[in-house]
């Protein structure tokens, strides 16, 4: 049976000649048909064949964000509804050289920007554990996807915690690496200074096995760093005597429930011999305030390209600024339209010192007091959102959405590694623990992550019936 | 009435790639032949700065006296247009790599540099009518598109249209001379725009203006001459100048108003979050410092120090790497410094002028300039006849033995052929022989110049002056 396997279970039976590596693909292309009218992760299906390696007979899905060659990449927006990559992303192209098969491009938030995908151009995803639920976002396809057992494993993309957030309402693992770790050379960018990819798998094991593979400086992303890092490497060494910070700011206003699961995690550690201090790092009050300024002046400027003249939807009009105005009204839903005004505001002459300026300030602080954290303790923990999944249309104003990110966006502010893996549940429905640490320590993180897991016990994937 | 005129000018740079991805750059290329995921703005692809446009920039700052920055970096510059894929242009805003720099004009007067900055060029549009709003069809190629550009911004230090134009033929010279730009105005490689405004006889000054399109280096000084004009009239007329954007039209030699400041874009500027800080080392700088060329304005010192040339010559010698080099290569090839420099200025830059064309030393080799000299130098030829030779040599390209050969200009300077055409012309002008004899030796002149003609310009001019001279005088019978 091939159901529920990890990435490193497969590749085992493989090895072996259990099973052919066609029939593992076969398998999982099959499953998708079957699951997916129900799950709705998918965008468009699609069989991208990479070279032999260790991930041969490994099919994955990539989030509709990143560019394969000859996919559409849409974005889940109507504006790039029939666009068709003309080349691969580095991330992608690092799975496909190590054997991967591409078979799915996943639903999201339009250009990411959301955490359900109800902001989704073409339909809401379900989270396979409640399908009344949304499987969170902006990489909800690929977590739900990857939960529902449609594939061992997806690339997501985290810009605020669109892969971590997913992960915790779907039960699973999502890594978003250091920023710099990963290109991001054809990951369409949302905010270029926060976009990180990194992989969503059903254990730490894998997340490090993938994460591994999508590490490497590449010349086309001038942002990316030269690192030696192997996230496997000390994996299952002991975390006893590690010290682990949980800041009273991302506990204050917790619900019972989740604080009821958090204070069992914390017990986990403490088995384990860590010790765990609750701390305060003041400046992380303002972290959602900072991002929303920051996110929005990037992505504004980022999503000026879609301007109908040489790609996607184009609407003609009676003039140059008419054909920018209809194409860019038809094309671009609410949320997305929200923020690019948004951001133009904030990088206005007249308001940027006030806004952008101040935001990039704020950022620095952020960055400096979570630093000073990291030079007496290992790691930052918590629960990656503030609650479980949500049902579909249930939260009505921006606000209660951008606040689902509360505590994934420091590490994007300071571009730091953070996981989310498992933590419990609350009523039969997944809560994630977040990881995070300083940058380039990657390792670490996923060492914690794979030391937790192990104590935890393993759990469960939500059955789901075709 | 006091001008005040300030330049902003744009050089392309002559890199093999694109200032953020590894396109070509080939002005010939046919359109949308150099284009990749980068330079038109794909979904997901990010810039790479190429290294050599850092290296031109500071080559450039540095023959402009300017503080290279060890740390600049990149800014958005956000404004739609569909020449511009991105919806931004990547510039440096913020922290320019150079700053505060300066260029001398021949009158001494300093014109200081305020930055110079690394930025992208973007795709040249062609409209189906005059303008974009009045075309039913505009085509684009981005084969420009990525083209790197330093843009240098002056001080508003120039008072004369004069001294604009001197200061773009200035740094035209010294780009070409750096090899990093081919200063070419009329096909956009190097573009200025003017900052113009004018202060009045009681210090109050006008609103700044901004004259666009000047493509030629003419054309700066007309253009701000014009606008010189146009605002001190609108300020004697009592009325406030509008400070606004105005562009060249060449066609009628008038600025005509593009946008006023309220319809000017807000740029949004913020920093490029896809590249890094740029950092050089002081030795980079160092290293770069060191292998900088002779300037023009060093080179021509030296051409009036060492070789003693005029200061006229040195200096349209010096301004052009190519003709410098000719140049030399004559004076080490033994010929006289002055004498190179005379023939180089007055008889073969001539030509090329004469036919509005830049100077090619393959029209005109070392080796056959030389041997004209040498023969006009020893009087085989007349200075006349070495002139015609060089025009048939710059026209169909022969060697210029064959030409004197063929011509027939081999000089004729023994007195035994001379003398009877001398008496000849004497005798069939007796008047001009009486004046002679009232002592007005002048005249002299006149019977050579028939002597020329009658030798169709093979006599040398000297010798026949004596001659004649003698046999007037009765010394030859």
């Amino acid at each position: 049976m091939l159901s529920n396997l990890s990435v490193e279970d497969l590749i085992e039976q493989i090895k072996s000649n259990e099973i052919s590596p066609e029939e593992v693909i076969n398998h999982f292309v099959k499953k998708t048909a079957l699951i997916d009218p129900k799950i709705k992760s998918c965008i468009s299906t699609s069989f991208v064949k990479g070279r032999d390696g260790i991930l041969n007979g490994i099919p994955f899905m990539v989030k509709d964000n990143m560019e394969v060659i000859g996919t559409k990449t849409t974005c889940a927006s109507k504006i790039l509804e029939n666009y068709v990559s003309p080349y691969t992303a580095t991330a992608v192209q690092r799975l496909l050289d190590a054997g991967g098969t591409v078979i799915a491009k996943t639903n999201m938030d339009e250009f990411a920007m959301g955490a359900s995908t109800e902001y989704s151009s073409f339909f809401t995803t379900r989270n396979p554990w409640d399908l009344q639920r949304v499987p969170g976002g902006s990489s909800g396809g690929s977590a739900s996807a990857v939960a529902s057992d449609m594939v061992p494993f997806a690339l997501g993309s985290d810009t605020g915690g669109s892969i971590r957030q997913p992960a915790s309402f779907c039960g699973i693992v999502g890594y978003k690496p250091t920023y710099g770790l990963v290109s991001r050379y054809g990951l369409v960018a949302f905010a270029s200074s926060l976009d990180q990819i990194g992989p969503l798998t059903k254990n730490v094991r894998d997340a490090g096995l993938i994460g591994n593979i999508l590490i490497g400086k590449d010349p086309k992303d001038s942002t990316t760093v030269e690192k030696q890092i192997d996230l496997l490497k000390n994996i299952e060494n002991s975390i006893e005597g590690f010290k682990m910070a949980i800041p009273k700011e991302f506990t204050k206003g917790l619900s019972d429930d989740v604080k009821n699961v958090l204070f069992d995690a914390i017990d986990n550690f403490k088995k384990m011999g860590v010790k765990v201090d609750e701390v305060s790092i003041p400046s992380l009050k303002y972290a959602v305030a900072v991002y929303y300024i920051i996110a929005p002046a990037e992505a504004s400027s980022n999503l000026s390209r879609y301007d109908g003249i040489r790609y996607g939807l184009s609407i003609d009009g009676e003039s140059v600024d008419d054909i920018y105005t209809k194409t860019k009204d038809e094309g671009f839903g609410r949320e997305v339209k929200r923020r690019i005004m948004l951001g133009t505001f904030t990088l206005s002459a007249t308001y940027y010192d006030a806004y952008f300026d101040k935001a990039q300030k704020v950022r620095s602080k952020i960055v400096y007091e979570l630093k000073q954290i990291f030079n007496s303790y290992d790691a930052i923990i918590g629960p990656t959102t503030p609650g479980v999944a949500f049902k579909i249309g249930q939260l009505s104003s921006p606000l209660e959405y951008y606040l689902q990110d509360i505590y994934t966006i420091p590490a994007n502010l300071a571009g730091l590694p953070a996981i989310s893996l498992p933590m419990g549940s609350i009523n039969g429905l997944p809560i994630g623990l977040q990881i995070m640490s300083k940058r380039f320590e990657d390792e670490k993180v996923l060492r914690i992550g794979r030391n937790y897991e192990m104590i935890r016990g393993k759990f469960p994937l939500p059955e789901v019936v075709a | 009435m006091k001008t005040v005129i300030g330049l902003e000018i744009h050089a392309q740079l002559l890199t093999e790639t694109k200032a953020f991805c590894t396109c070509k750059i080939d002005v010939n290329a046919k359109p949308n032949t150099n284009i990749c995921p980068v330079c038109t703005g794909q979904p997901g692809a990010l810039p790479v700065l190429n290294k050599k446009v850092v290296e031109f920039a500071i080559m450039a700052g540095l023959a402009l006296n300017c503080e290279i920055h060890e740390t600049s970096s990149f800014d958005r510059k956000n404004y739609f247009y569909p020449d511009l894929p991105k919806g931004y242009q990547i510039t440096q805003y913020f922290h320019p790599i150079a700053t505060e720099g300066y260029l001398n004009l021949d009158n001494g007067k300093l014109v200081r540099i305020r930055r110079i900055h690394i930025e992208e060029d973007a795709g040249k549009m062609v409209h189906s009518s005059e303008n974009i709003t009045e075309s039913k069809e505009s085509l684009i190629d981005f084969n420009r598109c990525g083209v790197p550009l330093i843009e240098i911004v002056t001080e508003p230090d120039m008072e004369k249209s004069e001294e604009a134009k001197e200061f773009m033929e200035k740094l035209r010279d010294i780009l070409r001379t750096l090899g990093v730009c081919s200063g070419n105005m009329e096909e956009g490689a190097l573009r200025c725009d003017a900052n113009v405004s004018v202060v009045d006889d009681n210090g109050r000054s006008s609103s700044r203006v901004e004259v666009k399109n000047i493509n030629s280096f003419r054309y700066v000084q007309y253009a701000i001459e014009y606008e010189a004009e146009r605002i001190s009239k609108v300020l004697k007329d009592g009325k406030d100048v509008k400070h606004e954007t105005r562009g060249w039209d060449f066609v009628t030699r008038t600025t005509v108003s593009l946008r006023s400041k309220e319809e000017e874009n807000d740029y949004r500027y913020f920093p490029e979050p896809d590249l890094p800080i740029l950092k050089v080392s002081k030795s980079q700088i160092e290293n770069i410092k060191q292998n900088l060329p002779e300037l023009p304005d060093q080179k021509s010192e030296r051409y009036v120090k060492t070789y003693g040339l005029a200061k006229d010559n040195a200096n349209i010698i010096a301004k052009d790497k190519i003709i410098s080099a000719y140049f030399e290569k004559l004076v080490s090839s033994k010929m006289d410094p002055k004498d190179s420099s005379n023939w180089i200025v007055n008889d073969l830059l001539a030509l090329f002028n004469a036919d509005s064309v830049d100077f090619n030393p393959d029209k005109v080799p070392i080796e056959s300039l030389k041997v004209l000299m040498e023969y006009t130098n020893s009087g085989k030829i007349s200075r006349l006849s070495a002139k015609e030779v060089l025009g048939e040599i710059y026209k169909n390209n022969r060697n210029p033995q064959d030409i004197i050969k063929e011509k027939n200009l081999i000089q004729v300077s023994d007195e035994n052929s001379l003398v009877p055409v001398i008496k000849k012309v004497i005798e069939n002008n007796p008047s001009v022989v009486e004046q002679y004899k009232k002592g007005k030796t002048s005249v002299v002149g006149f019977f050579v110049g028939n002597v020329m003609k009658e030798t169709k310009g093979k006599a040398d001019p000297k010798i026949v002056g004596d001659l004649a001279k003698k046999i007037l005088d009765g010394e030859i019978e």
